[in-house]
């Protein structure tokens, strides 16, 4: 069958003559050279295009004579040929007169030639095929495939340094196969009952069989010692390193792990390209949080910078703490925080480890993205906070800790047992405890009513008697501040409703003051003074509301 | 009390209330900072509680929110238009804080009190500002910035447009991607103030950068630009900038972009006028339509209808029609929805003979959707085709339908198809109604759900107003009023909830003699419900009958219900008679 395909394909002279070479066993001739020159010349003319559709087309009745000229090549190859109607998509590089063919294996061949059949398989597999539709172009797909891995097993074992060329071409073949758009995600909702469905499954990508493997190239071509950075930089360059990061947002997980090693091993070696990473990574943190919230890579795109931020000099530059301040701690923000929240908290913590001096700063912005409503969200921020304070020093614990007490207080009253029971389990925290004693008449009068109401009356046993605990605690500190925070709980408990009619009061007589004043001057306010009046009342009724 | 004597100062109040923990109270505060600045007056506004604000700028983002909107509308309280500048600075500060909303707050109310600015003072102290923002180091300054140049821009002077035009072309090559999309979407309302002269040399220099982007983000944003600029250029200049542009963008690699074009097309069209859209548009047009990606298929889909009115019939049929009949069994249901929803349009551009010819096939082929969306977008543009070719020849079809649906298993779909049977009663005229559509009515009266009871009784008001009360008095009435003896009192409730929302329609008389006699006799059931539904009917009917049978009938009914075991009904007939009692009391 293969002999058949052969037979009746257009050969052109140059061609040819690349098969006798092969047939006396060198292969000289660079198979990349040999392509492309084939398609150069089908390219004008339209009877060779259309000779090698007619081609495909007998393949698959498969009734050719058989051509011993190609029949020297194919035992060479071993490998189907296959009919040209197999191209999808030709990328940049068409492909060659339209039959999707195995080029021999690079064991077949001498050393000499390794390195042109190499760019020979490399242009080969930048043709991208449909797997939209699993059963078209099989054996292509699967000849693309088996060429691939052994790319693979090429760029693993290669015992001479890349050259321009191969840099190119393997670069080329990566860009073509990896950089895509993503499909918008709502595609597949055929039935009307998969709507109703909460938990939608991450789509995977179809054309994984392929894409994973050009991961593996790409994978092996960053982590060779064959590949010099110098020399490799300029095709790694800014625009190939952007549009890796681009691919971050795939869906599909196995992708972003790949990715996630592949970036990090060259964050590693192009050291020249180290500040244009992490300002990239910044755009996409950037975006994510103030824009559109919708991105699903965040977490592997932190777990590298975890061990970047590990590897920073100290002291820390200007630069890496603006990342922590503008990036990092703005990324406690969107809701689905949740999902990043392990490698978040870790980057933040290596941060405050490494300076703390950065503590209070840290521990000031997580306050100021503290949940308000999400109890899930409320206790991975406890849980961060902890981490964060066992690296506080006495000093910046206390330049926030006001703010900070007043959060934990809100906090222990927390009508969910688990953000109450999480609040309450930092005293068990040695070093917490230590940084609250030695402040605890600051702290005390702040957490003082919170833990007498959770006694008075909270919901959950746990929370109860956990409350008696850490109240003992504080009462043990300092029984006098004690007993003073207790009756004047026990005042502001009784003048609560005092206070409130107090601020009743006071604004009135200041709404009184406005309207007498705005009488006096001006009429040309009239009509503003009366829209505001009106929004006046209706805020002061529901201010009584509340 | 001795506190009420305590001396006021209100600034103190609000600095005392933002110091409150409670976030509400500090909400609160904000939102009566009109109050603190009347009871101050102009001037010390100006000078303690403006300068106090621009200082508090670290506050939660939902107070600095408020804030951002307070001040928008806050030049009465310092003192009118010469006085304005002095918002800027508080402003200006709420420009640079990292919670979007916040600063697009700021961003609108700086524009607000900007275009009320005299242009000397735009000169001195808006321009800088915005000056200031655009060489901001932070990218929220940057970002902010973008939203302001077509307020400064309008009324200041010519070196300053200059500069203005310069500072803006550079946000549009900004490092950050964040500010350059900023940039690419502000362009259009930027551009709109800019003289003509410089449109060609700077704008479209400045938009040509942006198209060329390497993020797709910021390109998907410069293709709203294209309309916005197109409607601005000289028809032959807008050919020459914008429509390769266009045709470019058609065929991005990013799906993203592909959709805004998609979506944009028609602005499109209209911008480069009806010749190019023949030449060049409807290929780019057709390639959407067969676009790769389902949300770029969508989104043409629902303008083949806008975009073929642009065409004459011919191109339509030549070019548009082929892809429309692929559309119609795409696999796509969202597609397939989208076209069924505007399709029907298109009945009147191509005619009639075209219409029976080549769509008519394919509304009977959406008719028969496996999705009720796709069915119910169709039925409910029925009009649009029954004035070009009549009902007839899709009444065949459409029956089956409408009962499918009528008998879905999902709700919504019952209640969607429920919203529309007034429209197909009147295209369809009453024979075809009768015969089969007024079972189905009154099925509805009794399903499993509230919301489908509550519109078809809703249904059946609307079908007595477009048949008359002659129409409903032989078709509805009866039927309905059976059912007052169905063993389940909700269906018994519902004869109430109709003949409530009848009654108006039906008029005095009908309601004396068919209605009342059925509420009456309700009354008595065992069911407390009931009765108290009629108490609220019997008050609801006071208006329409006849004072002396409020006396005679509606009276002595609602004083024995007002004397039931059952504190509801005691309180709605204790209600109703009230209702009577202020009625006569306000004719006498």
């Amino acid at each position: 069958m293969i002999k058949q395909i052969f037979g009746k394909l257009p050969r052109k002279p140059s061609k040819s003559l690349q098969n006798d070479s092969n047939g006396e066993g060198g292969v000289n001739n660079s198979y990349y050279a040999s392509n492309s020159s084939t398609t150069s010349i089908s390219k004008p003319s339209s009877t060779s295009s259309k000779s090698s559709s007619a081609s495909g087309s007998r393949v698959a009745n498969g009734t050719l004579a058989p051509n011993s000229m190609s029949s020297n090549r194919n035992t060479n190859q071993g490998k189907k040929p296959l009919g040209g109607d197999a191209v999808v998509q030709a990328g940049p590089f068409p492909s060659s007169g339209g039959v999707y063919e195995a080029l021999p294996s690079f064991r077949d061949v001498p050393i000499s030639e390794k390195p042109n059949l190499f760019i020979g398989k490399l242009s080969m597999c930048c043709v991208v095929f449909d797997f939209s539709d699993p059963s078209k172009n099989l054996k292509e797909k699967e000849i693309k495939r088996q060429t691939l891995l052994e790319l693979v097993d090429y760029v693993a074992s290669v015992g001479f340094k890349f050259n321009d060329v191969s840099m190119q071409e393997l670069t080329k073949m990566v860009a073509v196969n990896l950089f895509r758009t993503f499909p918008s995600a709502n595609h597949e909702s055929k039935i009307l009952e998969i709507h109703d469905m909460d938990d939608e499954e991450p789509s995977l990508e179809p054309a994984w069989p392929h894409v994973q493997v050009v991961y593996e190239i790409l994978l092996r071509f960053v982590a060779s010692p064959m590949t010099d950075a110098k020399l490799a930089k300029r095709y790694i360059d800014h625009s190939f390193v952007l549009k890796l990061l681009d691919l971050f947002d795939s869906e599909d997980q196995r992708e972003r792990e790949y990715l996630k090693t592949i970036l990090h091993r060259v964050y590693g070696k192009f050291m020249v390209h180290r500040p244009y990473i992490r300002k990239a990574i910044n755009n996409i943190f950037y975006r994510f949080i103030s824009e559109t919230e919708k991105h699903n890579g965040i977490a592997e795109l932190l777990e590298i910078l975890g061990s970047i931020i590990n590897g920073f000099a100290l002291p820390l530059k200007e630069e890496h703490k603006l990342f922590l301040l503008r990036a990092l701690i703005p990324l406690h923000k969107p809701k689905c925080s949740s999902v990043y929240h392990q490698q978040l908290s870790y980057c933040i913590v290596q941060f405050v480890e490494k300076d703390f001096k950065l503590a209070d700063t840290v521990i000031r912005g997580l306050l100021k993205y503290w949940p308000v409503t999400n109890s899930s969200k409320e206790v991975m921020f406890l849980g961060e906070l902890e981490e964060v304070l066992e690296a506080t020093q006495a000093a910046e614990f206390q330049r926030c800790m006001v703010p900070l007490s007043r959060q934990i207080a809100r906090c222990l009253n927390s009508s969910h047992f688990q953000v109450a029971e999480r609040a309450l389990f930092l005293w068990n925290n040695d070093h917490i405890r230590n940084l609250i004693t030695q402040n605890h008449k600051v702290i005390m009068p702040i957490v003082f009513p919170a833990l007498e109401r959770n006694t008075r009356g909270h919901w959950n046993q746990a929370v109860q008697s956990l409350t008696i605990n850490v109240r003992k605690v504080l009462c043990e500190i300092d029984q006098v501040l004690f007993d003073e925070c207790l009756a004047k709980f026990q005042v502001e408990e009784v003048n609560k409703t005092e206070v409130k009619a107090k601020r009743e009061r006071t604004w009135q007589r200041l709404e009184d003051l406005a309207t007498s004043k705005t009488v006096v001057t001006n009429e040309a306010v009239l009509v503003p003074r009366f829209v505001s009046s009106v929004n006046l009342t209706t805020s002061s009724s529901e201010s009584t509301g509340s | 009390m001795a506190m009420v004597d305590e001396p006021l100062y209100p600034i103190a109040v609000l600095i005392d209330e933002l110091k409150n923990d409670d976030i509400q109270l500090r909400l609160n505060s904000i939102r009566r900072l009109s109050t603190i600045a009347r009871a101050l007056g102009e001037e010390r506004t100006r000078k303690e509680l403006i300068p106090f604000l621009s200082e508090n700028s670290d506050d939660d983002d939902e107070v600095l929110l408020a804030m951002a909107e307070e001040l928008g509308v806050f030049i009465p309280f310092v003192g009118g238009i010469e006085f304005a500048h002095v918002l800027l600075p508080p402003l200006e500060s709420l420009c640079t804080v990292e919670e979007t909303c916040v600063r697009e707050k700021a961003v609108e109310s700086l524009c607000k009190i900007g275009s009320q600015m005299k242009e000397n003072d735009l000169v001195e102290s808006f321009v800088p500002l915005v000056k200031r923002l655009a060489g901001g180091e932070w990218f929220a300054a940057r970002v902010s910035a973008c939203g302001i140049f077509h307020v400064a821009y309008q009324g200041c002077t010519d070196v300053l447009k200059t500069e203005l035009r310069a500072t803006y072309s550079q946000l549009c090559k900004d490092d950050m991607p964040m500010v350059r999309r900023a940039a690419a979407s502000n362009l259009g309302k930027f551009a709109t103030t800019v003289e003509s002269t410089f449109l060609i040399a700077e704008i479209m220099t400045m938009f040509d950068d942006l198209t060329k982007d390497d993020q797709d983000s910021v390109r998907l944003l410069a293709v709203e630009g294209c309309a916005a600029l197109g409607k601005l250029l000289e028809p032959q200049d807008c050919v020459a900038r914008i429509l390769p542009v266009i045709v470019n963008f058609s065929q991005d690699k990013s799906w993203r972009v592909r959709y805004m074009v998609a979506n944009q097309l028609y602005e499109l069209c209209e911008a480069v006028g009806p010749d190019c859209t023949r030449t060049d548009l409807v290929p780019a047009y057709v390639r959407l339509l067969r676009d790769n990606e389902a949300e770029v298929r969508i989104a043409a889909a629902g303008k083949v209808t806008k975009f073929c009115r642009l065409l004459n019939p011919e191109l339509a049929i030549q070019h548009i029609l082929p892809c429309v009949k692929e559309l119609s069994s795409d696999s796509s249901q969202h597609v397939r929805s989208a076209l069924a929803s505007v399709i029907m349009g298109m009945a009147p551009i191509l005619g009639k003979d075209s219409t029976i010819e080549h769509l008519l096939p394919i509304f009977l082929s959406l008719l028969k959707d496996e999705f009720p969306d796709v069915r119910l977008n169709i039925i409910s543009k029925l009009d649009q085709v029954n004035q070009v070719i009549g009902i007839d020849l899709l009444s065949q079809s459409l029956l089956p339908a409408i009962v499918e649906l009528a008998e879905d298993r999902h709700w919504r779909v019952r209640l969607a198809i429920i919203e529309y049977v007034p429209l197909l009663a009147s295209q369809l005229g009453i024979g075809f109604f009768d015969d089969k559509l007024g079972a189905l009515c009154m099925q509805w009266l009794q399903d499993k759900v509230y919301s489908i009871r509550e519109a078809a009784a809703n249904n059946l008001k609307r079908l007595a107003e477009e048949f008359g009360p002659e129409w409903a008095m032989q078709h509805l009435v009866p039927q309905v009023l059976d059912m007052v003896n169905n063993p389940h009192y909700l269906h018994r409730m519902m004869v109430l909830r109709a003949i409530s929302l009848m009654a108006p329609v039906m008029g005095s008389e009908i309601t004396c003699s068919k209605f009342l006699p059925v509420v009456v006799e309700a009354s008595k059931d065992r069911v407390p419900n009931i009765k108290f539904n009629v108490a609220k009917l019997l008050q609801s009917l006071i208006p329409i009958v006849d004072q002396s049978v409020v006396d005679k009938t509606i009276r002595q009914c609602l004083v024995d219900l007002s004397e039931d075991p059952d504190v509801d009904v005691r309180y709605f007939a204790n209600q109703a008679l009230n209702s009577i009692d202020g009625s006569t009391a306000a004719q006498s």
